[in-house]
């Protein structure tokens, strides 16, 4: 068990031999950094060559120098910073230049009419129902005329987690989210919208809600 | 600072006075197609040339007030601005026919100001406080 306790049992010379030629020929490959591969018989000079030398072909030491010398490693990244310095940048200027919207971009509420100014919702309180946030509260009541419709849409925009859900259970397309996401405000309740405010958005809003849902109708 | 080139080539297209007002406002020195003004007299530039401007870059408004903000665009641009219409609202049909005649006037988002959004209740109010209606007191001869 002990290699000590079997100092009688010794191998013979050559094969102790072999084994040592054998161990230096591996320390010989590592020292030298080249790739452990197959023993093969090289046969053209240039083969050994390319197992002695493994800088064959790269920079001369002279070189290296030079390089590290005068650093033109340094000069070289600061020549990138300098000719970015001179091309025109990539950045947005936001307030006069806006990155791409997609139709289907889900910002502000707002409740959209018939093109005869007859207000669509019709109180059947689907996204009421399927709001995940319950940031939807509606009344209804009937109209003079016997139709049915709200008298408090109410939107907690705080709650709101612009899912779209109202949108798509909304029968007559009359909630829509629009792609405005510029309604930041200073103050919480200014973000409690009702009705009135949400109807006012529909007004500002109908061309390009119209065009939008135009655009994607053959999706729906 | 910018390509040398480029703004060159911008400041001579637009001129010294425009250059003046772009690097006040946008900050950058740039030239294109005036695609349309609005009713608020903001300025609607185009260049699709990607030499000049980096695509990403080549839509962008000239806001007509000193204190601009970005809900100053109206709709219609709004929707040009962020690339979700190819035409500008003049020449797009179908923004032309979806606008109706009760059409609302566009209003900034005027947020710390007097003109700010409150919210109020829309319904009819369900409860009222209680109103105490003394009963007429009955004259006494009548009592006895």
């Amino acid at each position: 068990m002990f290699p000590a306790l079997r100092l009688g049992v010794r191998a013979p010379v050559a094969v102790r031999r072999a084994v040592a030629a054998q161990r230096l020929a591996v320390m010989q490959r590592r020292t030298l950094a080249s790739p452990a591969q197959e023993e093969h018989k090289p046969t053209k000079q240039s083969d050994v060559a390319m197992n002695i030398d493994p800088y064959k072909g790269g920079p001369s030491a002279i070189d290296k120098a030079v390089h590290m010398f005068f650093f033109t490693e340094i000069v070289r990244g600061m020549w990138i910073v300098l000719e970015n310095f001179f091309r025109p940048p990539y950045t947005i200027m936001y307030p006069f230049e806006k990155g791409p919207l997609s139709p289907r971009f889900r910002g502000e509420h707002a409740l959209r009419r018939y093109p005869n100014g007859e207000e669509r919702c019709i109180a059947c309180k689907l996204c009421e129902a399927i709001c995940p946030a319950q940031a939807i509260t509606i009344e209804s009541e009937a109209r003079a005329d016997g139709s049915r419709r709200t008298t408090k849409y109410d939107i907690d925009m705080t709650k709101c987690i612009y899912c779209g859900f109202c949108q798509e259970a909304c029968p007559v397309d009359a909630i829509v989210e629009s792609q405005n996401q510029e309604f930041s405000t200073e103050t919480r309740e200014e973000l409690l919208y009702n009705k009135e405010k949400l109807l006012a958005n529909g007004d500002r809003m109908e061309p390009e809600l119209a065009a939008n849902l135009y655009s994607d109708h053959v999706y729906r | 600072m910018v390509s040398l080139l480029r703004t060159l080539r911008s400041i001579r297209r637009v001129g010294l006075k425009e250059w003046y007002r772009q690097m006040w406002y946008i900050g950058d020195a740039k030239s294109g197609r005036l695609v349309g003004t609005d009713s608020f007299g903001n300025r609607y530039y185009e260049n699709l040339n990607a030499e000049e401007e980096v695509p990403g870059r080549h839509r962008w408004v000239d806001l007509a007030q000193h204190d601009y903000n970005a809900t100053q665009v109206p709709p219609e641009w709004h929707s040009w601005l962020h690339n979700i219409r190819l035409l500008a609202p003049p020449e797009d049909p179908k923004m032309l026919e979806a606008r109706p005649k009760w059409i609302g006037t566009h209003i900034e988002n005027l947020t710390g100001t007097r003109g700010a959004y409150r919210p109020y209740n829309t319904a009819a109010p369900k409860m009222w406080a209680w109103e105490p209606k003394v009963a007429p007191r009955q004259s006494s001869s009548q009592t006895q």
